[in-house]
């Protein structure tokens, strides 16, 4: 009822805005709207998102606009609900007149606001939720995602744990769709590329927010499995490695992998408490792209916040470049076209050249994986070796996606 | 047996972090008739302090052991005289949305000033690594825990039992208008009551802060579990307190190491077993 009422004021407004000020609206900002989590549990991962975002519109404003506008964002808080998330995405939309969405870290963030995209007929891409779900089964043509999923993240750590030689695998990981769905793929994946591997049938998978591990580090190292693969993350992967350390965890015979143990706020946190000699993984790493963007970005971020991006950052800078791509290649700001500039599209990030694959719009990315090494120059612990998969040899074919868009 | 021993160690370190939370929580109760919901903000802050004592200035984590209570004892002292004593006669509701908020302020200002980056404190090298005992590896930060908890819950039963300041909140627990016929200043017994309350959570937060992950909202968790400590132990029972905090410790400690499929909802089975058996908690007394 209230859309019925606004939309024709609303033009009325634009119109009348536009007769006065015919060279001004030239300059109109073109407007971003952005959701992250930025209170409570995880508003880490908000703050990381606001400093890439920040940071790219910034440099592009400084450099011209596009189209000669420059770059404006707004942010809301989904709170880690999917609920408060879909009512920011409509205020976002219908009363801030968004151009563009971008967001969501959480997974069960992603699940309910996917769907609801299409009925706000605005171009969202996903920066940080990893769900196969959200460019798979709930999978549509206003839904983008230029992060690392589940799938891609989880292929990586498969072909790490089939190199490491070590045949029965057991898990710890957070219990709700992350953890279950990453321990579900490794299982798949390895099983694929090492037919002797073994899984435990008795994994651990604490709550999410679990502060004491102890119980789960004692029932791996009592269980002696040859491989532990870890998909827990944030401050519940620092309680975790701190308190595996204190039992003699990392000492034991077994190979440690862990999936988001790369993370620099994980890093960070534990700074020399991080063992080195396990191996970890991440969605970016500030040290495993050897291209001109990357080198200005970490180099531009480090001189804002005296701390390397980590690969929420990456994710959120590299979603704004996405947007300037895409209305260059359209030459215009019409959700629609952007919509449909972005289907295909392959654009310049800080992670090497990054495409929307047609039919599901997953960005055909790779993880980074390595062993933990100690480094003289540096407070946090180094990727030494480090190797970054080619995408093509993590992603997942659109056939096993569940989701056609059309190519 | 080694891995039951190992559970029964950890059971008691979380239990008697749990006391240390939960206690507060109850004495506030106790005495005021508030339910604090701010109180997992005021362990947070005093992780916090520790943090900023211990690492940022690096004094001390012994000097931040003192420091932290004492520091949050006097935020409550004001947040008593600014907001609480004017709702202590109005319905129970309006505490509870009033300490919301409260807990709402303090999570946003801790952001404010300390960011949303993850921290973490490490413990004094007197307490670091492991020791053998009982035929199994020992955390010795554990230990310490174990024996903090029951200096403050020892020390706690002496002053409610044996000193007159002890004896004054009692009593203005029981019955406010003949505490204050009798002459006792009841507002500043209240004040004092609120800012025990708080300074034994910051003192929690502070024993907590070499072992937890030190990030906004990290008082969430723990004021949930203590919440159910007090359902389990019974609400104002200070033996209570003791005796929840020990079987929600079991219940995590023993329930994760052998039931690991249930560790989410074992902690509310506890709780609704002991409510069904009884329903006032292990020690509470009926009030009506």
């Amino acid at each position: 009822m209230s859309i019925r009422i606004t939309k024709p004021l609303g033009a009325a407004l634009v119109g009348a805005g536009m007769t006065l000020s015919a060279t001004a609206s030239a300059q109109e900002p073109i407007q971003i709207g952005a959701i992250y989590i930025l209170s409570g549990v995880g508003s880490t991962y908000g703050e990381f998102a606001q400093n890439g975002a920040n940071l790219a519109i910034d440099e592009i404003n400084e450099d011209g606009g596009v189209l000669d506008r420059p770059l404006e964002i707004t942010f809301e808080d989904s709170q880690l609900e999917a609920q408060t998330a879909i009512q920011a995405m409509r205020k976002l939309v219908y009363q801030d007149g968004v151009d563009v969405l971008m967001g969501l870290d959480s997974s069960g963030v992603a699940t309910g606001v996917v769907p609801v995209v299409p009925e706000v007929e605005t171009p969202f891409i996903i920066t940080h939720a990893a769900t196969p779900d959200a460019t798979g089964k709930l999978c549509n043509q206003w839904t983008y995602r230029n992060s690392v999923n589940i799938p891609q993240n989880i292929k990586g750590a498969a072909i790490m744990a089939e190199e490491s030689g070590a045949n029965s695998w057991t898990t710890v990981g957070p219990d709700y769709a992350f953890g279950h769905q990453s321990w579900e793929y490794f299982q798949r994946y390895l099983g694929e590329l090492n037919p002797d591997a073994t899984f435990s049938d008795e994994p651990s998978f604490p709550a999410f927010g679990t502060e004491d591990f102890t119980p789960f580090i004692n029932t791996v190292m009592s269980a002696q499995p040859d491989g532990v693969f870890l998909s827990i993350w944030g401050s519940d992967l620092v309680n975790f490695t701190r308190q595996a350390n204190d039992l003699g965890f990392f000492d034991e015979d077994f190979e440690v992998l862990m999936s988001l143990g790369a993370a620099t706020e994980v890093l960070s946190a534990l700074g020399e408490q991080m063992p080195t000699g396990i191996t970890v993984g991440t969605r970016y790493w500030y040290g495993a792209y050897d291209n001109e963007m990357n080198k200005a970005f970490v180099e531009a971020y480090r001189e804002r916040h005296e701390t390397p991006p980590s690969y929420n950052a990456q994710n959120a800078y590299s979603a704004v470049y996405a947007y300037k791509a895409a209305i260059e290649k359209a030459g215009e700001v019409d959700k629609v076209a952007i919509r449909d500039a972005l289907k295909g599209m392959s654009y310049q990030a800080p992670m090497g050249e990054v495409r929307f694959r047609e039919g599901d719009n997953q960005a055909l990315v790779a993880p980074t994986y390595g062993t933990t090494a100690e480094d003289p120059d540096s407070e946090l612990r180094m990727l030494d070796p480090q190797r970054t998969f080619a995408a093509e040899d993590v992603t997942p074919p659109l056939s096993e996606t569940g989701c056609n868009l059309g190519g | 047996m080694e891995s039951f021993i190992a559970a029964l160690m950890n059971s008691l370190a979380l239990g008697m972090l749990l006391f240390l939370i939960a206690i507060g929580l109850n004495i506030i109760f106790g005495v005021l008739n508030i339910i604090n919901f701010a109180h997992g903000a005021l362990y947070m802050l005093g992780a916090y302090i520790t943090y900023t004592v211990a690492v940022l200035t690096g004094v001390s984590f012994w000097i931040a052991l003192f420091a932290a209570p004492l520091i949050v004892a006097a935020i409550a002292v004001v947040i008593e005289r600014v907001m609480l004593h004017r709702i202590y006669d109005r319905p129970i509701t309006d505490s509870l949305l009033l300490t919301f908020a409260l807990l709402l302020i303090i999570d946003e200002t801790v952001r404010w000033i300390w960011g949303s980056t993850i921290h973490v404190v490490d413990p004094p090298v007197s307490l670091s690594g492991t020791v053998r005992l009982l035929g199994v590896q020992q955390p010795i930060y554990g230990l310490f825990v174990i024996a903090m908890g029951l200096i403050v819950g020892l020390g706690l039963w002496g002053f409610f039992s044996g000193t007159r300041a002890g004896k004054v909140m009692r009593a203005a627990a029981i019955d406010r208008k003949m505490s204050r016929l009798v002459g006792i200043d009841v507002p500043l017994v209240f004040t004092g009551v609120f800012a025990l309350g708080a300074g034994i959570a910051g003192f929690g937060g502070a024993i907590a802060a070499p072992i937890r992950a030190i990030s906004p909202a990290m008082g969430g968790n723990i004021i949930v579990e203590s919440f159910i400590v007090v359902v389990i132990g019974g609400l104002g029972s200070f033996p209570g307190a003791f005796l929840g905090a020990l079987v929600l410790g079991a219940i995590n400690g023993f329930g994760s190491r052998y039931l690991p499929d249930l560790n989410l909802v074992m902690p509310f089975l506890g709780m609704a077993l002991v409510l069904l058996l009884k329903p006032h908690g292990l020690m509470g007394r009926s009030t009506s």
